[in-house]
């Protein structure tokens, strides 16, 4: 067994990681990252879901499954390397008090790197559903000239409320790619696009934390990577989540990537200006199934929003545009069952948030937690929209919700052209 | 001049689109079949595809893969008297939906919408 402490140096900085390396692997055609923090009680599934995929479907190539970890104190590291594969595997870790799944990936980036590969694929430590498919799905488009796999599986309409009212409408008409799951968390990369990576061209602790996704989706598409969606069929079943409580940290980590991006990008979303569908890789794999149900406390997601109106009305004065703060307060002052938030409303509130996070520089946090009760109105709004909706009419009403959020582009433009240099 | 590529099997829709979409300024090129549709993109190399759905002797969503195989980037608008099939998802690679109607402003804004989508990215087609 190899146990070494070891020192990936990539710009501008460096982290030490802990390895434990088995079969002493030193080569490697493709890799199956799982990212994990304590992770010891579901990591077991993906990593022997990965093996056999590795098997069936990539058998002629080398192979090995690398779990990249933030030294988890649960037993994390025994339950992956004491899972049975043929696919040799390697643990890898942060050191002791360093957190965050972009920092694990940058671990897993370094190592890719090492081994050479051709190909990275990334699922989560806590997936219920992966079969060995997925890893066929997310990998197979690498060795076709796609650089960059994002996935894409049938969810429940109140799973993915970030995604579906911020991450894919904000990327779409920023980026003018249509990403329908940029924060996903499994993903296929090519080698190629693990160098850029390794690179960190725009880093900060929010991307070393959980924006590490999007980051990597929308650095994918400003360098001009062929990108995919692999149609994993199967739902996404991980640790159910409530929209209104189980926001945590992820929210500001998110939207501080994507905030912070647009200023390191602009060149490339300044010249967008309508998007462009992503090619779709694997129909006809496997069977369709339903999600399972997510439930919503829609209670919960309208007080935290009314209690924003008093919270944080003095900072959203602030960063909205008087035309878009008056609509706001228009909007929260209908009764209650009758609720809506429009899209349009919800694009001129991100955009001028957008234009904040540059301008007020010393007030980015309290921005980002300024934007969460909002954030809660829009989801309710939502919830109160779609809840007759099947799945396929309430992915119509995001489609429709995209469409503004493109629409609305030019107000973007002409505030972000309006302030001269706005990223400076 | 831009150039467009219908494909639908009902006559009177392709001298429609053909009259309309000349009118706008694209030059049209209508075919009727989808049988060896990818070929006759590649000899014709229009900037932009209208696919019918419902061929007649071909599935349009099935023909929208095998051109995304082929050709990345090209703008495809996929367009049927049905609204239902939007909700396939394979529907999701075209770069609009539009139903069918006497009125061609929404087609016709697809159609500038699908030209000036900027995209910088390299190789597949």
């Amino acid at each position: 067994m190899a146990l070494r402490f070891s020192t990936c140096c990539v710009k501008n900085k460096a982290m030490a990681s802990y390895e434990e390396n088995p079969s002493q692997i030193t080569q490697a055609d493709v890799v199956v990252g799982i990212p994990s923090y304590n992770e010891a009680t579901t990591i077991a599934y993906p990593t022997t879901q990965a093996g056999l995929g590795l098997l069936q479907y990539f058998g002629d190539k080398t192979a090995v499954i690398i779990n990249c970890d933030n030294n988890s104190s649960d037993g994390t590291k025994e339950a992956f390397l004491q899972t049975p594969t043929e696919v040799p595997k390697i643990y890898l870790s942060t050191p002791p008090g360093v957190r965050g799944k972009g920092n694990n990936l940058m671990n897993l980036f370094a190592k890719v790197d090492a081994l050479g590969a051709q190909a990275c694929i990334i699922v989560d430590a806590d997936l219920k559903s992966i079969t060995p498919r997925w890893v066929r799905s997310l990998g197979e488009p690498l060795f076709m000239d796609f650089g960059f796999v994002a996935p894409l599986y049938v969810r429940h309409k109140y799973d993915g409320t970030i995604t579906n009212n911020i991450a894919y409408p904000l990327l779409r008409s920023l980026y003018g790619r249509r990403v329908r799951q940029p924060i996903g968390g499994d993903f296929g990369l090519s080698g190629e696009l693990v160098r850029i990576y390794l690179e960190r061209e725009f880093w900060n602790e929010e991307i070393a934390q959980f924006g590490i996704d999007i980051w990597m989706t929308t650095q994918a598409i400003a360098h001009g990577i062929p990108i995919c969606q692999a149609y994993l069929g199967r739902p996404k079943i991980h640790r159910p989540k409530d929209p209104g409580a189980d926001l945590g940290p992820m929210f500001s980590q998110v939207m501080g990537t994507i905030f912070g991006m647009m200023a390191s990008c602009e060149p490339c979303w300044r010249s967008v200006k309508w998007s462009k569908p992503t090619a779709v890789f694997g129909f006809g794999l496997g069977e369709i199934e339903q999600p399972p149900p997510v439930e919503v406390n829609a209670d919960g997601l309208y007080r935290r929003f009314s209690e924003g109106i008093t919270q944080f009305r003095g900072v959203w004065q602030r960063v909205l545009a008087p035309e878009v703060f008056a609509k706001l307060i228009e909007a929260a002052e209908i009764e209650r069952a009758y609720f809506d938030f429009p899209s349009q409303l919800w694009a001129h509130i991100l955009f001028d948030y957008a234009m904040g996070y540059h301008t007020l520089d010393g007030e980015r946090e309290t921005l980002l937690r300024s934007l969460i009760p909002l954030y809660f109105g829009k989801v309710y709004s939502f919830v109160l929209r779609t809840e007759r909706m099947s799945l396929q009419e309430a992915e119509e009403y995001i489609e429709e919700q995209c469409m503004v959020f493109e629409e609305t582009r030019p107000y973007l433009d002409e505030r972000w052209g309006s302030t001269g240099d706005a990223d400076a | 001049m831009p150039k467009i590529l219908v494909v639908d099997d009902e006559e009177p829709i392709r001298l429609l689109y053909k009259e309309e979409l000349t009118d706008e300024g694209y030059e049209v090129v209508s075919i009727a079949s989808g049988q060896g549709l990818v070929e006759r993109i590649e000899q014709e190399g229009p900037d932009l595809v209208i696919l019918d759905i419902k061929l007649a002797d071909a599935d349009g969503l099935a023909l929208l893969q095998e051109i995304r195989n082929r050709y990345y980037d090209l703008p495809v608008i996929l367009c049927s008297a049905y609204e239902v099939f939007k909700r396939d998802v394979k529907a999701i690679a075209a770069d609009a939906y539009v139903v069918k109607s006497s009125d061609l402003t929404p087609l016709k804004k697809a159609i500038r919408r699908a030209l000036e989508g900027k995209s910088g990215e390299r190789g597949k087609g």
